[in-house]
């Protein structure tokens, strides 16, 4: 069976989201969403619309012993540091905290955030494989315009334009290998600047901005604050 | 429904293996969650015990989460629905095959989750399209409320709402046909 002509993805998209897909189909169609990006996004699509109904649910709480058992389960223990911090401050207080960076080992990998102009975090960017790939997530909806792409910009260190380093679609991975090695310098990947970026979280080595570009690549909007994490070592 | 303002950054933080964010992220939306299994479990217990495996596979999987798939409250909320249809079919296989089902906490469910009708219908009027999915009948918008809420398949619905099998499927569709065009014609894509 073709699961993905049109008309048939759609009904089995909000079957599976409403539920009333059943037994083996089910399954099957799970299988389906998990291999292909149109099943997955005709699912999504279903959710957000479903989702309208739990508008009034009222909330039950749950007893106090299963967070107990979550914690159990995830982490062999209560973990009483996290009971007792403070309230969540902005996204680079609490990476720091969250985080932890090693700054006697060498990280094998950064992680960043990009901050809306309200300072809501908006895409992770992260960095493994020793900076050769840049794997990017939208935490929330760019609200692309129709025509139009949402581009990731790099603003160079020394001043000159920016240039652009891959268009962002949900989930992205951008091979870093390909740009060169003055690129990596001023988007602060390039290792031999790594343990002068963690000994130094706060300090805002470059700049990345999400924003969107016309068909002939000239850039458009503006550029937001890429705060570069150590992330610690084998994370 | 909680206040969401935060459950972005908490589950991307989450992603970052950040405890004292999934605490956050727990203490916000676990009441919402547990509602969620509990309506369709009917059973404290086993609402419980879905509510823990799906805060493990969160915790697990945050960073797969993409704004594509709604707010982090509607993924979560994927989550635990599914988990909860899943242990609810399978229990009914494995008491189908034993001993008659005990639905113990049914009270439970009706009292502190709400009839799958009444949510229903409060629901379409917190989106304001209350009034274009009244144009469904009665029985086609209960078709749909035991579906969602309850994780009813036809063959359920057909039977509690003592309708052949055709006609409870096609007051499912219809339901769905409709919710799809009252929320684009309201400019609503989904919470």
């Amino acid at each position: 069976m073709n699961y993905l002509l049109p008309v048939r993805l759609d009904r089995l998209a909000r079957e599976y989201a409403l539920g009333t897909l059943a037994g083996p189909a089910r399954r099957r169609f799970e299988r389906v969403v998990r291999s292909s990006a149109a099943a997955s996004m005709a699912v999504d699509v279903w959710r957000r619309r479903l989702s309208v109904l739990d508008l009034a649910a009222a909330p039950v709480q749950p007893p106090e012993s299963t967070w107990h058992g979550i914690e159990r389960r995830l982490f062999s223990g209560p973990n009483q540091s996290a009971s007792t911090a403070t309230p969540i401050g902005g996204a680079l207080q609490a990476l720091r905290v969250g985080m932890e960076p090693r700054f006697d080992a060498l990280p094998a990998s950064y992680v960043g955030v990009l901050l809306d102009p309200v300072g809501k975090a908006a895409l992770v960017a992260s960095s493994r494989r020793q900076g050769r790939q840049l794997t990017v997530k939208l935490l929330q909806p760019l609200n692309v315009p129709a025509g139009h792409v949402a581009q990731l910009w790099a603003l160079p260190k020394d001043g000159a334009a920016p240039f652009p380093v891959g268009v962002i679609y949900r989930a992205t991975q951008i091979a870093l290998r390909d740009l060169d090695s003055r690129t990596l310098h001023d988007l602060g990947l390039d290792r031999s600047e790594i343990s002068s970026i963690a000994a130094e979280v706060a300090h805002i080595h470059a700049e990345l901005g999400s924003a969107f570009s016309d068909d002939d690549g000239e850039y458009r909007g503006h550029l937001r604050s890429f705060i570069p994490i150590p992330r610690r070592a084998g994370a | 429904m909680p206040a969401t303002e935060s459950l972005p950054e908490l589950l991307a933080r989450v992603a970052l293996r950040d405890r004292r964010a999934f605490e956050g992220l727990y203490r916000a939306t676990s009441a919402h969650l547990f509602s969620v299994s509990l309506r369709i479990l009917r059973n404290e217990g086993r609402a419980d015990e879905v509510l823990q495996e799906s805060y493990v596979s969160i915790w697990h999987h945050a960073a797969g989460y993409h704004a594509a798939a709604g707010t982090p409250m509607t993924w979560m909320i994927n989550i635990v629905r599914n988990k909860s249809i899943d242990l609810l079919r399978a229990r009914r296989t494995e008491v189908a095959s034993t001993t008659e089902i005990g639905d113990e906490a049914l009270n439970v469910a009706a009292d502190s989750a709400g009839e799958p009708q009444r949510l229903l219908d409060d629901s379409l009027i917190k989106a304001k399209i209350a009034e274009c999915m009244g144009t469904l009948s009665s029985q086609q918008r209960q078709a749909l409320a035991l579906a969602y809420y309850r994780g009813m398949v036809h063959t359920d619905i057909a039977s509690a709402l003592n309708a052949p099998l055709g006609t409870a499927k096609g007051w499912v569709r219809r339901g769905l046909d409709q919710l799809k065009s009252c929320l684009e014609a309201a400019g609503v894509s989904g919470v």
